[in-house]
């Protein structure tokens, strides 16, 4: 032993012997390594994107211009995407005689061009030199009256989208190789080239530019007045799975999407997770009335502060009394919420909801903006309590629309789709809940917009549902949730007599100002959206005004309700029988 | 060192140490380091701010402390071994308790002044501690099972403890550096097959336990397309910028996908991907022969080590190394599943970048001592 406690090895033990050989047996597997992924490299870097062909023909040679992607259009056949051919302007220096005034000119008439650049690249290019790349008619006009000799044209594909951001992340963008990267040109990247390269059938969308520009306008007005970071606007119709509007801001020009930022270029309606609040108590109160173990004049004693653990759940507008279904659904009381859903079963029976109504895997949809739902790691119950309101639990607002679609209609749900579907393409339905649950769904939403947190939805002309939502923000670089930031949103259903369309409008960190009376609430800044958007598009989506009667049946529920409970307490109507029970 | 005379050998000056330094390994270091500069200035679209000086100030701060290490005697490190394990493990179990109350993954530890990520630190620890251990085996020792025990426990106590973090990368790394040098030390080639084996009859037992989440942590690793913050797409992006690059590239500050902010993470995890875009084929060949000269030197010194402790260190040290770029290359190439292991000297990021440079530093001390423990000197042994 030595003075630091070192024992000494002997000069050549086996040991060493051995640990020398092994060392050249690791080294030989870490140069192996080295040079497959070195191989792995030459193949990524030296391929070339297969030379495309023409349909039986001779493969197109590289230079050729690039084979024509098949339009897009919505579904009445209105343009997203197409192709134009524009002249690229090149020149030969070596068949100019003054480079400096020949880059003068062409200067001079076209634009973004500058003239000491243009001397700098003709003097530096032998024989060949682009002036300006995707110039126009107009250019090219101007360029030939200059009648310099050593200039020519070349005709170039280039992928134009005509109604620019109104649909920007639902159709996606090319590069510059006209390779699709985003949203469909992405998705649909094989379906867009394959096939012949003239006439071919353009891709047929789900969406309606008419609804997708009713929702765009709106959403941005409250988007631009509230100040929101983002917002996001959907329209599904429930009927056939087919997404008629998609809408994320901030948006971009995807005719210059590589000026955009990497924020606008976020599709927040199906890429990204929100905590979406109260509008989860849709699902929730569904869940609990399905279960069977929860009626509606069932009552939940929401007079204290719920307990659990270390946790305290309140209520934003406490009521200090016991609460029936209705109530707690319509003045959105969390206690009420998360007791009933420990009724129904707790933590299991939620997440075995959630599980039939796709959320708790990646939505499928096609776009390759996609973003799985974050769950909570385990359902104990004050996750299962949050969650019953909506935190702790983040989805696509995607896919809380799909749920929503098959809550409020006769009990089932189709898997949604950005592409138009024939009646007779449209998937077998899957049942989520009873149809008798679903009609009370129809029934509680409708209160909520009559008498509820929705009143602002109430004149659209229209028998309309929904539920307000208003999420605190976690926060992302710390603990906790933010304070003063949230999420509004409100989800709505219309016509309810024949519920079709289920709509979503959902503003991240709105700023409360005068018109909303200083409130951020999801009932004074999204409601609005969604009444102004229903108003709108129902008349285009051809949806008759709701009938009297149909409104009487409705009213006729709620008096009902009422009856039996005269004078005791004035709100305490719905805490007794409902019609049907 | 003065309480028994074996030891009292002629000391070497300062000035001495330096000349006798591995100098090519040094400066292979810098040169890396310096490309990592360069690609982070055109990450940043051409500024130095924000991430090209910082790395430049942490290469220059990391080559000092590397110095200063190499320049210690290794007997200085073994007498550290074990308690250097001990106190990282503290930390790791640390970390573990203020996540379990933080309520979320949490791999750091927040000192105020610096932020420190334990479970980077234990896969030095780990290698002084095993390396110490088998310093003082025989062959004929290290040859029997019970004499495994020690070891095996000093590698699974902290890979559970990242694997609880959870972060399953950082766990197979040290589980894969931790076995290296087993491997390294002698241990019969049956064991690591017993090893695999009794892994492999374990993981359904062990999946069936499992609970949904913990199986759902699992699927998003092997499929990234499922990620929520869209690995699959980065993949995507990744691929486009490295068949873009072509043999030399698109030059310089004009990788499009990179510099238009298509490819995420540029500046850590996919950075190879963007020095490929701008420098093509080419200039990341030249990176990875950069890289693999520095493990070839590293082995040879390995090589050259006479004591086991030493031989140990250094081969550790470029094991580990060597796994970090061959994981990152396979990454950003679609090889493997996203895992998020950065690309040493290269990738921005303080930790991984000290425990390089560190692991280095106590590398070329090996070098520096490598005759030291063959009692060479007057009155050793």
């Amino acid at each position: 032993m030595t003075g630091l406690g070192m024992p000494i090895a002997r000069p050549v033990s086996p040991a060493l012997v051995v640990g020398r050989r092994r060392i050249r047996v690791v080294a030989a597997c870490f140069a192996i390594a080295f040079v497959s992924i070195a191989a792995r490299l030459v193949d990524m870097t030296m391929q070339r994107p297969s030379e495309p062909r023409v349909a039986g023909g001779e493969p197109v040679p590289a230079n050729a211009p690039d084979p024509r992607r098949a339009d897009i259009v919505d579904r009445n056949g209105e343009l997203l995407a197409t192709n134009m051919r524009v002249p690229s302007i090149y020149a030969d220096p070596a068949q100019i005689h003054d480079i400096d005034r020949a880059a003068d000119e062409l200067a001079a008439v076209l634009s973004g061009v500058a003239a000491d650049e243009l001397k700098r690249r003709l003097r530096a290019a032998k024989r060949f030199a682009w002036v300006k790349q995707e110039s126009t008619a107009a250019e090219q006009a101007a360029v030939l009256r200059l009648g310099i000799p050593g200039v020519g044209f070349r005709s170039t594909e280039k992928r134009v989208y005509p109604r620019g951001r109104l649909a920007a992340h639902a159709v996606g963008f090319v590069d510059i190789d006209n390779q699709g990267l985003a949203g469909l040109e992405h998705a649909a990247q094989a379906v867009l080239v394959g096939g012949a390269p003239s006439g071919k059938a353009p891709l047929v969308t789900s969406l309606d530019l008419r609804v997708q520009q009713v929702v765009r306008e709106e959403l941005l007005r409250a988007h631009e007045r509230f100040h929101t970071k983002g917002a996001v606007g959907i329209v599904l119709d429930r009927e056939t799975g087919e997404l008629l509007s998609l809408v994320s801001l901030p948006d971009f020009d995807p005719n210059q999407a590589r000026r955009a930022s990497a924020d606008s270029r976020k599709n927040r309606a199906t890429g990204q997770t929100y905590e979406l609040g109260s509008v989860f108590k849709v699902l929730s109160t569904a869940m609990a009335l399905d279960s069977g173990k929860v009626a509606l004049r069932d009552g939940f004693d929401a007079t204290e502060p719920l307990r659990i653990g270390r946790h305290v759940i309140r209520d934003d507008h406490a009521k200090k009394r016991t609460l029936s279904v209705p109530e707690i659904f319509m003045y959105s009381s969390n206690i009420g919420t998360a007791k009933m859903v420990f009724a129904a079963g707790g933590g299991e029976a939620l997440r075995g909801f959630f599980e039939r109504a796709g959320m708790l895997t990646k939505p499928v949809l096609e776009l390759p903006e996609l973003a799985k739902p974050q769950l909570p790691k385990r359902w104990v119950d004050i996750t299962t309590a949050t969650v019953a309101f909506g935190h702790g639990m983040a989805v696509t607002p995607l896919q809380f629309v799909d749920a929503v679609a098959a809550l409020a209609g006769d009990g089932t749900r189709v898997p949604p789709t950005l592409l138009r579907r024939a009646p007779d393409e449209v998937p077998p339905r899957q049942r989520v809940i009873e149809a008798r649950t679903a009609e009370d769904m129809r029934w509680l939403m409708w209160l909520t917009v009559e008498k509820g947190t929705g009143t602002q939805v109430r004149d659209t002309g229209y028998l309309v549902g929904g539920k307000t939502g208003t999420a605190d923000k976690f926060n992302p670089n710390g603990r906790g949730y933010l304070r003063g930031a949230v999420i509004a949103s409100f989800v709505a259903v219309f016509p309810l007599e024949a519920p079709r369309y289920v709509v979503l409008v959902m503003l991240d960190e709105p700023r409360g100002d005068a018109g909303s009376r200083g409130l951020r609430y999801g009932g004074w800044t999204a409601a609005p959206v969604v009444r102004e958007i229903i108003s709108r598009i129902g008349p285009v989506l051809g949806v008759p005004p709701s009938s009297a009667l149909a409104r009487a049946e409705f009213e006729d529920r709620l008096l009902t309700a009422q009856r039996g409970q005269p004078g005791r307490r004035k709100e305490a109507w719905v805490a007794a029988v409902v019609a049907r029970d | 060192m003065a309480s028994l005379p074996a030891f009292r050998e002629p000391r070497q000056h300062l000035g001495e140490k330096l000349a006798a330094l591995h100098w090519p390994i040094v400066a292979l270091l810098l040169l890396v380091g310096a490309i990592g500069y360069l690609l982070l200035y055109s990450a940043a679209g051409g500024s130095h701010a924000p991430w090209a000086w910082r790395h430049g100030v942490r290469l220059g701060v990391g080559l000092g402390i590397m110095l200063a290490i190499a320049m210690v005697d290794p007997r200085v490190w073994y007498r550290l071994a074990y308690p250097a394990y001990a106190t990282t493990l503290a930390l790791l179990v640390a970390v573990e308790l203020i996540g379990a109350f933080g309520k979320g993954a949490q791999r750091w530890l927040d000192l105020g002044v610096i932020q420190l990520q334990p479970s980077e630190l234990m896969k030095l620890a780990l290698l002084l501690a095993l390396a110490r251990y088998f310093h003082g085996l025989h062959l004929d020792q290290i040859k029997r099972p019970l004499f495994l025990v020690p070891p095996v426990a000093l590698i699974l106590v902290p890979v559970l403890l990242v694997l609880l973090q959870p972060d399953l990368g950082t766990a197979v790394m040290l589980a894969a550096g931790g076995g290296i040098l087993l491997f390294m030390a002698g241990v019969r080639l049956w064991k690591f097959a017993l090893a695999g084996a009794a892994v492999g009859l374990a993981a359904p037992v062990l999946w069936s336990r499992l609970h949904d989440y913990q199986r759902q942590r699992v699927f998003t690793f092997l499929d990234p397309e499922s990620d929520p913050l869209g690995a699959g797409y980065h993949i995507i992006q990744s691929k486009i910028a490295l068949g873009s690059g072509g043999l030399w590239g698109r030059g310089f500050l004009h990788g499009s996908q990179a510099q238009l902010s298509f490819l995420p993470e540029k500046q850590t995890d996919f950075a190879f991907t963007m020095l490929a875009e701008e420098t093509g084929f080419a200039g990341a060949a030249l990176v990875l022969v950069l890289l693999l000269a520095l493990v070839l030197l590293g082995v040879v010194v390995a090589i050259r080590a006479a004591s086991p402790f030493g031989r140990l260190v250094a081969i550790g040290v470029t094991a580990n190394f060597a796994l970090y770029v061959v994981i990152n290359v396979a990454m950003v190439t679609g090889l493997i599943p996203v895992v998020g292991v950065p690309l040493p000297l290269i990738s921005y990021g303080g930790t991984a970048m000290l425990t390089v440079l560190i692991g280095f530093g106590l590398l070329l001390g090996t070098d520096l001592h490598r005759d030291r423990t063959l009692g060479r000197f007057p009155g050793d042994p």
